[in-house]
């Protein structure tokens, strides 16, 4: 009895040492966070059904449900990757998954739609004579405040935008494929789409303002500029280039690190994200830099991003911590294959998650990102990557 | 001649009948049954996922002599009475008003009002259609001003499985203040996945918020002291029945005993008290908050059942059978909490009548269980034939197999959340913690000692106890 009084008292003492010794004071200096870490759901999202495979994942949204659509190209599934789908089959899978599809959170598929590999979807519920032209490179995707899913597209003859129900009912296009006007066109009867919308030069991303129903698009990889219009009807609202500027389609040269910032963006335009507090961010990929403006067009600031990064840019995609604030940006870099994490305020890089591999946590190409309401974290990814991938966040980065 | 005091008396053991010493094998064909009726009866539990759901929005608000409720539905919810439609699919606003009346009286009859047990009969029902991105149902003064206020101009594009289905109800009742209930219930076609999230605005000012999934029965909202208690007696009941782990664990705990004796009432009453100390403490909200620590209490859970299976494999037992159930005692009351926290909702303005009614539902259930158990026990016990081990032993097996697979499903998601970072305010935490386990303990403790003194334990001098070895 006595060895268990004396357990149960020791036991006793270090639980109360260990309470005092948790008091403010004892502790030591205060910690300095340099940025949220994150850990991959490597079961994200779970396998497809029908022995659907998906190609490049070119966009990738969170809606205001928190459920996590992306677009990809089913036309990029080499031939043994769509083996099932071949006259006579050669293999066991697969099959190219429709091109807009719809996750949870647990990566369970809820919905998908559109594309070549939606049966029917391109002979009757968006055609040409319904005023659809589907792009022949899907890019980019957005889901608005009245959870219509936006689309854009790069191929070369794409220039258009298209604006869906969330079912893949068609309910508008912006702009006509095979037809562009230059980066100061803005539509009319005369001088743009039939539907009277501006036309538009391979649009690369839109993203639509639910306090104004405007919507932005980042017009892209044959313009340069951000084109803003009525995000009912099409119609067009204004538009700039960098630094607010008129744009210009002068060709602008190769970009040289070094050399004082370019006074145009450089192809592609890649993003356009809307901050609660009004700012606008725009992906000017290949100059290595943000550019933050007003809704109204007016230039506030930029930041830069490794820039000496050549090929394909270092700023890819944007988008922000869910807190009130949005403290933090999250920029994919697909040339770099990591996702560099900013302070909105001051585009200082806090930290860094991913590099250039085939493995979970890994990026080939990291070309777009969402976050949800939670933080989670959702990339895609193009040319050969052809995956989405989840990351939850794991805490700060502390000293 | 007296031994010397250093030296112990071996317990006496029952001594092996000769029929058994004749046959060593058997035990071994023992060992083989057990297994096959392991490997045939055991499934491993599967999990499963919840896919997305849909939710409903209501306030209610009784003032004077009427009944205000404010509902919102998702219009994907209307799919079966085919409003009409333009174009590609939007809502054809001009003429809906056929399909709004139709919505409300649908609506009537799937979410049903009670006062003091009385259905209340719909007085007055208006209704409007909302646009994805309206958000007025934050407030009950923002969904009152909308619903009062113009509807939307005709021109508005709302497609048919985007918006909102928006209406104003009203009932008439005797008192602000009788005792209302309702009942959410969905028809047939309308979708199975559907939550109510229901605010109510009592008469002294008091919000309360409840979430509600459909087919839950009628739910008394603000229950007087009686009708929350006896509702949490009824849930804690239904929740240990409904638990196959809880109730394994109570199982396994159980096997090795072959009387009703105090070592019996010291063990249940050990798992009874830490159990309870720990849902008390979960309600009021004494624990970590992070989601990995249901996914560790799940897994412990799994880990509890796996051992005592073992033990009753091994070295089955009841002597310290307390110290087992009191130990993982703990982490079951952990679990109990998380349907706890859930229903609390329920318990109105009686939270502490509601959580010992609550536990006194979990006693109840757990005494039936052992009602159940124990005769079968004791009648293989007197049978004399040693079947009493043989059951224990294939029982256990059965339940090592349903309990690791509980282990490997559970330690899999565990591992998809992230821990918590330690920070400044974690040693203290985990101190709180570590004090909680201390006192429950040394409580236990106590309280078994207590017992074991009353049932007469006597020690002699020499530390013998009983009839010294070789005594004649």
């Amino acid at each position: 009895m006595t060895k268990r009084t004396l357990l149960w008292g020791g036991a006793f003492a270090a639980a109360v040492l260990v309470v005092a010794a948790s008091a403010p004071g004892w502790v030591g200096a205060t910690t300095t966070h340099h940025g949220p870490r994150f850990r991959v759901d490597p079961d994200w999202p779970r396998p497809l059904p029908n022995k659907w495979l998906v190609g490049q994942v070119a966009g990738i949204a969170v809606d205001r449900h928190d459920t996590i659509w992306f677009v990809q190209r089913p036309s990029t599934l080499t031939t043994d990757e769509r083996g099932a789908s071949l006259t006579p089959p050669r293999s066991e899978c697969c099959f190219p998954a429709p091109s807009v599809l719809r996750f949870d959170r647990e990566g369970n598929l809820l919905q998908a739609w559109g594309g070549m590999a939606d049966p029917g979807f391109l002979s009757n519920r968006c055609t040409p004579a319904m005023g659809c032209e589907w792009p022949v490179n899907e890019h980019g995707i957005f889901v608005d405040h009245d959870d219509n899913v936006w689309l854009a597209g790069n191929g070369g003859a794409d220039n258009q935008v298209l604006k869906f129900s969330s079912d893949g009912t068609f309910l508008l296009q912006i702009g006509k494929a095979g037809v562009t006007g230059g980066s100061n066109a803005t539509g009319g009867l005369t001088g743009g789409a039939p539907n009277g919308t501006p036309l538009l030069g391979r649009p690369a991303d839109v993203e639509v303002d639910p306090t104004t129903n405007e919507a932005y698009i980042a017009d892209g990889y044959g313009n340069k500029r951000i084109l803003v219009v009525d995000a009912a009807t099409g119609m067009y609202r204004r538009h700039w280039g960098a630094y607010g500027n008129v744009p210009s389609d002068a060709p602008p040269g190769p970009y040289v690190p070094g050399n004082p910032p370019a006074q145009q963006f450089r192809n592609p335009v890649h993003c356009v994200r809307i901050a609660n507090d009004g700012l606008v961010y725009v992906c000017d990929r290949v100059n290595d830099r943000i550019q933050v403006f007003s809704k109204s067009g007016a230039f506030e600031k930029e930041f830069f991003v490794a820039t000496n990064t050549l090929g394909n840019g270092s700023v890819w995609d944007l988008d922000t911590s869910p807190d009130k604030q949005q403290t933090y940006l999250y920029n994919p870099d697909g040339e770099n294959n990591k996702v560099w994490i900013l302070a909105r305020a001051s585009g200082t890089v806090l930290a860094t998650f991913g590099r250039n591999g085939r493995n979970a946590a890994q990026f080939h190409w990291v070309h777009n990102l969402a976050v949800d309401s939670r933080g989670n974290i959702y990339t895609a990814e193009v040319d050969t990557g052809k995956r989405a991938q989840k990351f939850k966040p794991a805490g700060m980065d502390d000293d | 001649m007296l031994e010397h005091p250093s030296a112990r008396a071996r317990p006496v053991r029952p001594a092996v009948p000769s029929a058994a010493r004749a046959r060593p094998w058997r035990g071994a064909f023992t060992g083989l049954w057990a297994l096959l009726a392991a490997a045939l009866l055991a499934t491993p539990a599967a999990g499963h996922d919840v896919p997305g759901e849909m939710r409903v929005h209501a306030f209610l608000k009784p003032e004077g002599q009427r009944l205000h409720v404010l509902v919102r539905l998702p219009l994907a919810l209307l799919l079966n009475l085919s409003l009409p439609k333009r174009g590609p699919g939007y809502i054809d606003l001009a003429h809906v008003e056929d399909g709004l009346s139709r919505a409300i009286a649908a609506t009537d009859q799937d979410l049903e009002f009670f006062e003091d047990g009385r259905r209340l009969p719909l007085a007055r029902g208006t209704a409007r259609i909302s646009p994805p991105s309206d958000r007025s149902f934050e407030s009950y003064e923002k969904a009152r001003a909308l619903l009062a206020g113009p509807r939307l101009s005709e021109a508005t594009d709302v497609f048919w499985n985007q918006g909102y289905f928006d209406a104003s109800l009203e009932y008439e009742i005797r008192s602000p203040r009788s005792t209302l209930a309702l009942d959410f219930h969905v028809s047939p076609g309308r979708g199975d996945r559907l939550k109510l999230d229901l605010r109510t605005l009592s008469a002294d000012g008091v919000v309360r918020a409840y979430e509600l999934p459909t087919g839950a029965g009628e739910v008394v909202l603000d229950p007087r002291w009686h009708q929350a208690a006896w509702s949490f007696v009824r849930s804690g009941f239904a929740h240990i029945l409904d638990g196959p782990d809880h109730l394994l664990f109570l199982l396994c705990l159980v096997l090795p005993f072959r009387r009703i004796d105090w070592s019996l009432a010291g063990m249940i009453t050990s798992f009874t008290v830490a159990h309870s100390v720990t849902l008390i403490a979960a309600a009021y909200g004494l624990v970590p908050s992070g989601a990995w620590f249901p996914a560790l209490v799940e897994t412990l859970i799994a880990v509890s059942i796996l051992y005592t299976a073992l033990e009753n494999v091994v070295r089955p037992s009841p002597r310290g059978r307390w110290v087992v159930s009191g130990l993982f005692g703990l982490v079951h009351g952990f679990g109990f909490s998380f349907l706890l926290k859930s229903q609390l909702q329920f318990a109105g303005s009686h939270l502490l009548v509601s959580l010992l009614a609550f536990n006194v539902g979990i006693e109840l259930g757990q005494l039936l269980a052992l009602a159940v158990a124990m005769p079968v026990l004791l009648l293989l016990a007197r049978s004399g034939s040693g079947r009493d081990r043989l059951v224990t032993v294939i029982v256990s097996l059965v339940v090592v197999h349903t309990a690791w697979h509980w282990l490997t499903e559970r330690a899999e998601a565990l591992k998809k959340e992230a821990w918590p970072i330690p920070d400044a305010a974690s040693p203290g935490a985990l101190a709180r913690l570590g004090l909680l386990a201390v006192l429950v303990g040394g409580l236990v403790w106590l309280a078994v000692r207590h017992w074991r003194r009353r049932a007469g334990r006597a020690l002699v001098p020499d530390g013998n106890t009983g009839p010294a070895a070789g005594e004649p």
